[in-house]
């Protein structure tokens, strides 16, 4: 097994004949992702890398029956498809857009929480779900089947760290990209929760930042309760404290998102943390041999 | 994109958010006349966009035209942490008997708009939240059924305003709502609001950062906002060059290491193990997933010309991005640039072969180990 993604996944590409979309589809079908279809208004009945596309998601979804989709479309126009695609029931939607208005991210996110769908993103390099699927932009050698499972803020600390653990012998189960952020649909929490029930994965690499909030709920959810190793490591402990935005913001964060204060979370939930990708091929083999 | 207050108070204007009578001075002469114009006693303000201005010496109440002069040639030279004023906003010296807080700004882990609002406004608010948090009053709006003009007045009841003063409070927080909404912002903030005498509320200051994501729409807005042709060399100058240039992050430091990524987490990694690694970063630049050739080149350009930048650690790890276009955008830099601080390269990711082709072809060396390009760059002796 794996999580969200394997072999039987059918994918949707949202955006398939842009630059990006059109590459990335071909790189995807290469590594064995089964792309059964495309979207892009205007353009219905073409195809791109032998895939058929489709005005709209609906004819899509009648016509090909995918149960995942990988989102291209560009962040000014981001959010009408993620929401056209939660819409039509689909229940994975990664949204790689960089740049996603904040209103916009918002609007999306919330609405995929109400209806019950997942979305990774915005600004996400996707999932990867070595050997059997890829649905993200990942560079793909770097990965190899295993059992530890990897979710990560950043796309290419997850790259690094999967270079680093494939170099050592440790294959991977599914890895995660969820986002650049401030706001994310899919958390640490929502793929804890799925790691927890996954076969394959016997122990889950937790790559985390300073700012943000959602390394902290991790660590809350983790706490005295996960039955598989959590290792975790939070980058940005040497960067410099953030330009300050007004008030507003001191107010809301009290002060915390630091690299300290999340380690030291991380620790009181009997968490091990490491201090670079270096560290937890050694601290992996410590904690699945116990 | 941080506005400056005087732009943002234009845009609180149209609005209807009251604002102090100000004019926008360059000068001393023209300070000395933007004062007579408006009446003294002034005050002076500098601006800039890093907080804290008033504790760093950049606001002043003067009473004469001598001091007009003596004190807008003092604030015009002074580095406010490292920034020099654009200009200065000439402002009249309003009678203000208390001082609230207003501001909205986002709730990211609810992922909703926040309110907030205190009966303490002034430097002191983060203090006061910190030590007397029930006087600060925090609002959530929720998307669904979304924001109605009670708001306003609930918030202003809240923190203890009774009578008149609940619907004209009110009705600033309505009209700094719709200034967060219309005009996508990140974060809208007025510290102090002022109350005067008679029961009028002005927003004395104004802070408003739009999202940068957002700009594609607010078009309008930005060409209609006034602006100072800035020609300084400061780092504020340097940040915002950057920006217009699409680098999403531009960080300087004390050290002398630059150091470009293409993600935000191997960049704050790569940061860490130089510093692990006994270096010290000058400057730090993050290009995001999608860069051209034209972005690596500019990107270089811009690191190395931080001033006192030894060598440059060019850290790539792609997924979006193809190592054989950044390896051509590392070749411009090289071929355009006489002078030039020494470069390392760390190429990882989609297209690393054809990419790493292209730099030994061009006498570039490079590294596939992260660690191993750290060490390599902290050793380079200037």
């Amino acid at each position: 097994m794996a999580i969200l993604i394997d072999q039987n996944s059918r994918a949707l590409v949202q955006g398939i004949t842009g630059k990006i979309g059109a590459y990335q589809t071909q790189l995807m079908i290469k590594y064995g992702t089964n792309v059964v279809a495309g979207v892009t208004p205007g353009k219905g009945g073409q195809a791109t890398a032998g895939v058929p596309v489709f005005d709209t998601v609906a004819q899509a979804v009648e016509e090909t029956h995918p149960d995942v989709s990988i989102c291209f479309v560009p962040g000014p126009y981001a959010c009408d498809a993620v929401i056209e695609a939660i819409e039509c029931e689909l229940k994975l939607i990664v949204a790689v857009a960089e740049s996603v208005p904040l209103a916009d991210a918002v609007r999306m996110l919330s609405y995929a929480s109400k209806r019950g769908s997942y979305v990774l993103g915005p600004d996400t390099s996707g999932l990867i779900s070595p050997g059997k699927c890829k649905l993200g932009v990942q560079p793909h050698r770097l990965f190899s089947e295993g059992p530890v499972g990897i979710v990560s803020r950043s796309g290419a600390l997850s790259y690094e760290t999967a270079k680093m653990l494939t170099r050592n012998g440790w294959g991977q189960s599914t890895v995660i990209g969820l986002g650049g952020g401030p706001v994310w649909g899919f958390t640490y929490r929502d793929a804890l929760e799925l790691f927890r029930k996954d076969d394959l994965t016997q122990a889950v690499v937790l790559l985390g930042e300073i700012g943000g909030y959602i390394e902290e709920e991790a660590a809350e959810y983790i706490k005295g309760n996960y039955p598989k190793p959590v290792v975790a490591l939070v980058v940005g402990r040497s960067a410099p404290p953030g330009q300050k935005m007004g008030h507003a913001g001191a107010i809301i964060q009290h002060g915390k998102g630091s690299a300290q204060d999340k380690v030291q979370r991380f620790k009181e939930a009997g968490v091990s943390t490491a201090n670079s990708p270096k560290e937890i091929p050694a601290i992996l083999k410590e904690e699945i041999r116990s | 994109m941080q506005l400056y207050e005087f732009q943002a108070k234009t845009i609180f204007r149209k609005h209807g958010i009251p604002t102090p009578n100000g004019l926008i001075a360059r000068t001393c002469e023209e300070a000395v006349e933007a004062a007579k114009k408006i009446g003294l006693p002034v005050a002076i303000k500098a601006q800039v966009l890093l907080g804290g201005r008033g504790l760093a010496g950049g606001i002043k109440i003067v009473k004469s035209s001598e001091d007009v002069v003596s004190v807008a040639s003092t604030i015009l030279r002074t580095d406010l942490k490292s920034e020099k004023p654009i200009a200065l906003l000439i402002e009249e010296k309003l009678d203000i008997a208390k001082e609230l807080y207003c501001s909205v700004t986002w709730d990211y882990p609810k992922k909703c708009p926040v309110l907030i609002a205190s009966s303490s406004g002034g430097m002191a608010i983060e203090s006061i939240a910190r030590d007397r948090p029930s006087e600060v009053v925090t609002l959530l709006i929720d998307p669904y059924p979304g924001y109605s003009q009670y708001v306003g007045r609930h918030l202003s009841a809240r923190i203890g305003l009774q009578g008149k003063e609940v619907v004209t409070f009110g009705n600033i927080v309505n009209r700094l709502w719709n200034v967060f909404r219309e005009h996508d912002a990140e974060l809208v903030e007025v510290n102090p609001v002022g109350v005067l005498c008679n029961g009028d509320m002005v927003a004395v200051d104004a802070k408003l950062t739009l999202d940068d994501k957002s700009l594609f729409r607010q078009k309008e807005v930005i060409d209609e906002m006034p602006v100072v042709p800035y020609d300084g060399k400061g780092l504020a100058y340097r940040r915002l060059r950057a920006k217009e240039l699409g680098i999403p992050t531009y960080i300087e430091m004390e050290g002398e290491i630059g150091v470009l990524s293409d993600g935000a987490g191997t960049g704050m990694l790569t940061l860490d193990l130089i510093h692990d690694a006994g270096g010290k970063i000058r400057v730090y630049c993050e290009m995001g997933g999608e860069v051209t050739p034209e972005l690596m080149e500019k990107t270089l350009t811009t690191a190395a010309n931080a001033g006192n930048v030894r060598v440059v650690l060019v850290s790539l790890i792609g997924g979006l991005n193809r190592m054989d276009e950044m390896a051509e955008g590392i070749i411009r830099y090289v071929n355009n640039q006489k002078s030039k601080p020494q470069i390392v390269v760390r190429m990882a990711g989609t297209q690393e072969d054809e990419g790493r082709r292209i730099l030994s072809e061009n006498g570039i060396a490079h590294y596939d180990d992260l660690y191993e390009a750290v060490q390599a760059t902290v050793n380079v002796k200037s």
